[in-house]
């Protein structure tokens, strides 16, 4: 609720054409920056991009000039990278699944848990393809899963019919049929002969091994659980194996898994399956894709993506201290989470935007609590509703209370935290883990936030300076005008705040005066747009990016940039790529 | 349509629950009765906790921390021993108690103090990766696993347990390790621990569901098999297609992985909030835990059970200060005796007392594992913890300095007679000098590991450490 504001920026959306060779000033095991001149980065020209951030707060973009044709539709040189073969449905994946295969709008009321999964380093997604594993553990939560969706089924009409339509004839013929129909929807794939009889000789034993159901309903009981034990069902499986061009083209059922699977964290609908079934889906990717961005489900998996690249689990746990800021609610964690869903959702789906968009408008949501932080006139209830906030204080999800507030103390702001977030997962420039025995950071007394961690962090020859001084803290001290509930403030114990930094951003430094010129040099970067292409391109694929995935990256980078594209449109370029037809001839890891 | 509650689906499953005073009802397998075996083959269970105790130590924040953990002398462990130390919460249990000292962890280049115990604990390796810190990865498997596969029926895998919240330091759960780099995933929750423990009992539902289930693990072993033999298989695919493959089991009967009806709604009600920041919940879910845990073990279903409190740093739990009834600062701030991960540093007052009130609430749930081993008595008359090894253990030997020296280990439990009891014991190496490993070499001896000359366990861990074991604990 600070008084003041920082000087509008003039305009910036990036509208020139250009190809850019991105180099980064850093290697990945150094910080220490080389020097803060240009580097080089090969033919294209590449204007001058050390701004000179004044206090009127002008842009700080370079222009560039284009050096190769415009990146719209490019797509040379895209390949697929190695990756598994089986990728083993995530547990919300599963539970998606099973919610669809029975056409239900809601998860099914299951009482089975699965185990937890464990991380991956360097990958933040649940997805990592090539780790998701059935151990002892979760084959048995999986057998007492099936047990429980397969006599729920059969207990429940509704359900029921899904698999065994009202007047089936209860004999082997509709027996076979239903294993069929059914079969093909649970494995995503037609069944083959054998597997059909196998499934239809355990469908005729069923009523010896039910006492609690009869005859037929025990066979569709037997089957389903079965089923939903197979690997074909708990597995995404590509087996296309014949190379051409040097690359495998994935069969069309594996494309529509695919598909469903990245945009729904779900199975093919029935459209998907009959288009994949008469060959015509390979060839109608763009229909298919587009009808499939306008389904909720997608809208979700977009939400949630968003959440796992902006952390926004870790702001349930914001907690500040009741000494310093009284007035702070209670609920601000979960406050702050819904106002990053909606504003998530009205960004991208509402409004159409992008990467650009997310970090620069000023829209959000607020309540009577929440409004009062931002110091948003006007009078509010319990309920969050969509507002502009103060432009001259807000400017995109970096200045919104979640990323603020859960990058703080209980008492200050954290600007290491909030920098190295930017640098890694807006910037993606890499830096090593801190060293051992990290000193606690001091109480700051008689002086600013910022002067405490510099002293702490900066001393010339220490081994912190190297990764503090020049890429961590510079991405952090512009948001010292926030403090640890987001409230905007001018001073600091105070002391007037210093927002000014020298960030490293493609491949040069970065003058900015205050917390919308760091915002509006990341919106317009090349590397930032790449980078936010990348996590998409990671998340599509279930792996981190490996040297294959660069040029589908790279044009992802730019078009967002040249083109603006909304995540719709950058999404749908993805899925229409030649490489998510594809498999890599090479197997992973040999 | 109801949520079917998890108790009800537990008896669909089966049937009526069984209680188990006496372990001549157990089902054990023809083959183990035919050999005349003991009648329960030794078992450990390990409980981890993080962070150190408030052992006596010269921290800068407080200054001279008396002793509040340890017992006053080597020796005998008597009342008097252990009066106003932590240990003292195990006053009944004394007599079945080993408490060791002087074990000392190697101090591999982690980066990272609790990085450097929590996955060194069960495993005696240093990291895949030098100086990952907080990503780090242990370079070898954990010697819970190495029991489970080695003796275990049909090679199962040992029980992982796990209460605290999924995505802490460390990524959470982190000790338990089925080799180089590849850590197991953990059980959060009891309930579904116990689901996937329990048998069948004798009615005569449980015949079609062992029969329905063979029938089903037949057709899915020859998918699996099917896609075994895809040509292109990549060596990745295979393994992890094999670990699936193994995890296939065919239910048995088993008149004994039961709970009885009361014990099945203690186990409900404590274990629910198993991820949890509340220091009370998780301490009920880790109670939880390891009466699924001594059950595990009674029935036969396993002898290797590793149970992790809190995550790799247990930077969430907020235990609760027993004078003031309020939740304390997280247990990792206590540690540090300073609000430390948080930008603020200052210290917090008494924090060597409120850490030594954490190492009390660990006792007294370290206690409920003696208890219920203690209920099952074996067909000799012993008590079932007397035939195995409940072992208490810490990442850490004291709270800032991280210490890796004088690791605590509390050990319930002879195996059988192989170790000593109701002692205090210094073990046998220099001040500060590495010999957890051989810590580990003995408890898997005593559970019945052998090296490959088929004597004690002499070489688990990172090879380059010395080997042997720690003969001063053996009877």
């Amino acid at each position: 609720m600070g008084n003041g504001s920082l000087a509008a920026p003039g305009a910036l959306r990036w509208s020139a054409t250009h190809a850019v060779a991105l180099a980064l000033a850093l290697s990945a095991a150094a910080c220490s920056p080389d020097g803060d001149e240009d580097e080089d980065v090969g033919e294209s020209s590449f204007g001058d991009t050390t701004g000179t951030g004044s206090s009127t707060g002008s842009s700080t973009t370079a222009s560039t000039e284009a050096s190769g044709s415009d990146t719209t539709g490019d797509t040379d040189g895209e390949t697929a990278a190695p990756n598994t073969r089986f990728y083993r449905l995530t547990h919300q994946q599963w539970t998606n699944t099973v919610r669809d295969l029975f056409e239900r709008p809601v998860a099914l009321p299951l009482s089975t848990t699965f185990r937890a999964d464990a991380r991956e380093n360097g990958y933040m997604f649940e997805n990592y393809g090539a780790s998701l594993e059935v151990d002892q553990a979760l084959w048995s939560d999986y057998r007492i899963a099936a047990f429980e969706v397969a006599e729920l089924a059969v207990g429940d009409p509704t359900l029921l019919a899904v698999v065994m339509p009202p007047g089936t004839p209860e004999d082997e013929a509709s027996a076979r049929a239903l294993i069929v129909a059914f079969g093909e929807r649970a494995f995503r794939r037609p069944l083959t002969p054998e597997e059909t009889e196998a499934y239809v000789a355990l469908f005729l034993r069923a009523p010896t091994l039910y006492t609690d159901v009869s005859g037929f309903v025990a066979g569709v009981r037997m089957v389903i659980e079965a089923m939903l034990q197979s690997p074909h069902f708990l597995y995404r499986i590509e087996s296309s194996a014949d190379v051409i061009d040097g690359a495998i083209p994935l069969s069309e059922y594996e494309v529509a898994s695919r598909l469903s699977y990245f945009l729904w964290n779900s199975m093919p609908d029935r459209p998907l399956l009959q288009a994949a079934s008469a060959g015509a889906l390979k060839g109608d990717l763009v229909a298919h894709a587009s009808r499939m961005l306008a389904d909720p489900r997608a809208r979700a998996t977009v939400e949630a993506f968003h959440g796992v690249l902006f952390q926004a689990g870790e702001f349930a746990s914001i907690d500040r201290s009741a000494t310093v800021f009284p007035n702070a609610p209670a609920d601000l964690g979960a406050l702050a989470t819904e106002e990053f869903y909606r504003f998530v959702g009205e960004i991208i789906y509402a409004e159409g935007g992008g990467v650009y968009e997310l970090l620069t408008s000023s829209k959000s949501f607020v309540n009577a609590e929440t409004a009062a932080i931002y110091g948003v006139p006007g009078t509010f209830g319990d309920v969050l509703e969509r507002v502009e906030l103060p432009a001259g204080q807000r400017r995109g999800i970096l200045t919104q209370i979640g990323f603020l507030a859960s990058n703080a103390s209980s008492v200050n702001p954290d600007p290491i935290h909030r920098g190295k977030f930017v640098a890694e997962r807006l910037a993606c420039l890499h830096m090593p883990a801190p060293p051992n025995n990290i000193p606690p950071l001091p109480v700051v007394e008689g002086q600013t936030n910022r002067q405490a961690i510099e002293e702490l962090t900066e001393q010339p020859e220490s081994t912190c300076i190297g990764c503090h001084g020049p890429l961590i803290n510079p991405f952090g001290f512009p948001f010292e005008h926030y403090d640890a509930v987001a409230a905007f403030r001018m001073t600091d114990n105070g002391f007037p705040v210093d927002a000014s930094s020298t960030v490293l951003l493609d491949g040069g430094t970065i003058d900015v005066a205050n917390p919308f010129e760091l915002i509006d040099a990341l919106a317009t970067s090349p590397s930032v747009h790449e980078c936010y292409a990348r996590h998409w391109v990671e998340y599509a694929a279930g792996r981190p990016s490996t040297d294959a995935d660069e040029p589908l990256i790279e044009h992802l980078g730019a078009a967002s940039m040249a083109e603006g594209l909304s995540v719709q449109e950058l999404l749908l370029r993805l899925v229409t790529s030649p490489t998510f037809q594809l498999r890599s001839a090479q197997e992973l890891n040999g | 349509m109801n949520k079917i509650s998890r108790r009800l689906v537990l008896r669909g499953a089966g049937s009526v629950a069984l209680g188990l005073p006496l372990l001549e009802s157990l089902g054990r397998s023809k083959a183990a009765r035919a050999a005349a075996e003991p009648a329960v083959p030794p078992f450990v269970i390990f409980m981890r906790q993080a962070d150190g105790v408030a052992s006596a130590q010269d921290t800068q924040e407080v200054g001279q921390e008396p002793e509040r953990f340890w017992p006053r002398n080597y020796g005998a462990l008597d009342a008097a021993n252990v009066e106003g130390r932590a240990l003292d919460e195990l006053g009944d249990y004394l007599s079945q108690l080993l408490v060791v000292h002087n074990v000392n962890m190697q101090d591999f280049p982690y980066a990272d103090g609790h990085a450097r115990g929590a996955l060194q604990g069960l495993t005696a390796r240093g990291p895949v990766v030098a100086g990952a810190a907080g990503d780090s990865e242990a370079d070898g498997e954990s010697i819970d696993h190495r029991i489970g596969t080695a003796l275990n029926e049909d090679g199962r895998e040992s029980l992982f347990l796990y209460a605290g919240l999924p995505w802490g330091w460390l990524g959470g759960a982190c000790i338990s390790y089925r080799g180089s780099g590849n850590r197991k995933n953990p059980q959060a929750d009891p309930m579904a621990a116990y689901a996937s423990i329990m048998g069948l009992s004798g009615e005569e539902a449980a015949a079609e569901i062992v029969e329905r289930q063979r029938s089903v693990n037949d057709l899915v072993r020859g998918q699996m098999a099917a896609l075994l033999n895809h040509p292109a298989l990549s060596a990745h695919d295979r393994e992890r297609l094999e670990l699936h493959r193994a995890a296939i089991r065919d239910l048995e009967f088993s008149l004994s992985c039961r709970f009885s009806a009361e014990q099945e709604a203690l186990l409900d009600e404590e274990g629910r909030n198993y991820s949890s920041d509340n220091g009370d919940d998780i301490l009920a879910a880790t109670r939880a835990h390891l009466s699924v845990a001594a059950l595990a073990v009674a029935c036969g279903y396993t002898r290797s059970v590793a149970v992790q409190v809190g995550d790799g740093n247990d930077g969430s739990t907020r235990y609760r200060n027993p004078d003031s009834g309020q939740l304390m600062e997280n247990f990792h701030y206590l540690s540090h005796r300073r609000q430390s991960h948080d930008s603020e540093g200052s210290i917090i007052p008494n924090s060597d007392v409120l850490h030594h009130y954490v190492d009390r609430q660990f006792a007294q749930t370290f206690r409920h594992l003696l208890e219920e081993l203690n209920r099952f008595v074996t067909p000799d008359g012993n008590r079932l913890l007397d035939a195995g090894l409940a072992v208490w253990y810490n990442d850490l030997g004291n709270g800032p300095a991280h210490s890796p020296a004088n690791i605590p280990f509390i050990i319930g439990g002879s195996a059988g007679g192989f170790l000593k009891q109701g002692q205090y014991i210094r073990a046998e190496a220099g001040e500060w000098e590495p010999n957890h490993n051989k810590m580990l070499n003995t408890l898997g001896s005593a559970v019945g590991l052998r090296n490959g000359a088929g004597e004690y366990l002499d070489d688990f861990g990172d090879p380059e450490l010395p080997k042997g074991i720690l003969s001063e604990l053996l009877v």
